[in-house]
């Protein structure tokens, strides 16, 4: 079973390039679903998502010789599979469109009932995510749903920690605006 | 229009300050901002194992094209390892069978190494750091195979290279782990996210894309 496989990252790498194209489904089992929310959150729906870590995992494939530390694969294909959720985010604003999921109002919920009321709020503020520019919105999913540290987001992303607060502090604000009737 | 949050608060929704320490007029605020962020949805998400057989289908494909096969072999690295097998008793003839071929093919020409060959200082600013490489499409993107070495005290580090005649891409790794784009020169995207700089040497000299 590919799963099973205890070689590193590294050594899978190096097996592939060297021919055997069958040990890929190692990476891809390994990998396939750990950038899986990041996508869902930058493209709003879990279809879009699905596309994008295909598309970035067979992308990987082809630019494997490309690779410089085959050991950090993972951080690599973090790196296709961002590109791939930006390409993305400019084909929606050519396209003047939301993506489907996100598209909809950010409207209060009528009844107030507990559990009804939070997952009313967490749709909301899903779609509200969305309406955020795409830096924004990377910043924010980046730090509150996969809980980065700055530091951590800056080394990813290339940013420095005082633009990424910048941009998270302006996120926030317009986040207090769309959903304004829901706290 | 709903008025922005207050420094404080946004430093709160940072993780920077608890709500007790928000002075008492901020807290309602506080609050407010907190469940606001509250309703974040962490849920993991597993894509379809669908995926698997979708990517590997594709590259299973991709591998069969005998034109794809020819371009990664001639774009994958590999290492060559060679080896030699002599008896010593042959060393010396072989010594004088070379010496008498340099002697017949050598002709007057122009040294290749000084038209095509031009000496490039790469410089780097980081305080802090305990080292520094340059890595590029010169010596096949190796983190190691040319140190910078620090100048002085204020955490500038450099080193000079023989660069053949042409274009280059080009980073800097510091302490072997952190890429970095030379931030002395225009960078490009490496189709990856990640920036490389660009230097294009020419016999008149080297400068940066």
């Amino acid at each position: 079973m590919a799963s099973k496989d205890a070689a590193t990252d590294g050594e899978i790498v190096r097996a592939v390039l060297a021919g055997d194209v069958e040990r890929y489904a190692v990476l891809v089992e390994r990998h396939r679903d750990r950038y899986a929310r990041y996508a869902v959150k930058m493209l709003g729906s879990h279809d879009a998502a699905e596309d994008a870590v295909q598309d970035a995992l067979v992308r990987a494939f082809d630019h494997l010789g490309e690779c410089r530390e085959p050991e950090k694969f993972a951080g690599w294909l973090f790196l296709i599979l961002r590109n791939r959720c930006f390409a993305e985010h400019r084909r929606y604003e050519r396209e003047a469109r939301l993506p489907e999921e996100a598209a909809g109002s950010v409207a209060a919920p009528d009844r107030s009932d507990g559990a009804m009321e939070r997952r009313e709020r967490a749709g909301a503020l899903h779609r509200a995510v969305q309406e955020l520019t795409p830096e924004q919105r990377e910043v924010v999913v980046l730090k509150h749903v996969e809980e980065l540290p700055y530091e951590e987001i800056a080394q990813i992303t290339g940013a420095t920690v005082a633009s990424l607060k910048m941009r998270m502090h302006r996120a926030y604000d317009r986040l207090r605006e769309l959903m304004k009737e829901h706290v | 229009m709903k008025k922005p949050y207050h420094d404080l608060v946004k430093r709160l929704l940072d993780g920077e300050l608890r709500l007790a320490e928000l002075p008492p007029d901020l807290r309602a605020e506080g609050e407010e901002a907190l469940r606001l962020l509250g309703a974040v949805d962490r849920t993991p998400v597993t894509l379809s194992p669908a995926v698997t057989s979708r990517v590997m289908a594709t590259v299973r494909e991709r591998t069969r094209s005998p034109a794809r096969r020819a371009w990664r072999w001639l774009v994958t690295p590999r290492n060559v390892e060679v080896r030699f097998r002599i008896r010593p008793w042959l060393v010396a003839p072989a010594l004088a069978a070379a010496a008498a071929l340099v002697l017949v093919l050598a002709r007057p020409q122009t040294p290749v190494s000084s038209t095509n060959v031009v000496f490039v200082r790469f410089m780097l600013h980081a305080p802090g750091a305990k080292s520094v490489t340059v890595a590029g499409t010169f010596n096949q993107w190796d983190q190691n195979a040319a140190p910078l070495i620090p100048a002085g005290t204020d955490g500038v580090w450099t080193t000079t290279l023989a660069l053949p005649v042409g274009q280059h891409q080009y980073a800097f790794v510091v302490d072997g782990r952190r890429w970095v784009a030379d931030p002395a020169a225009p960078a490009i995207d490496d189709g990856f996210g990640r920036r490389n700089s660009v230097v294009a040497v020419t016999r008149q000299g080297a400068r940066t894309l």
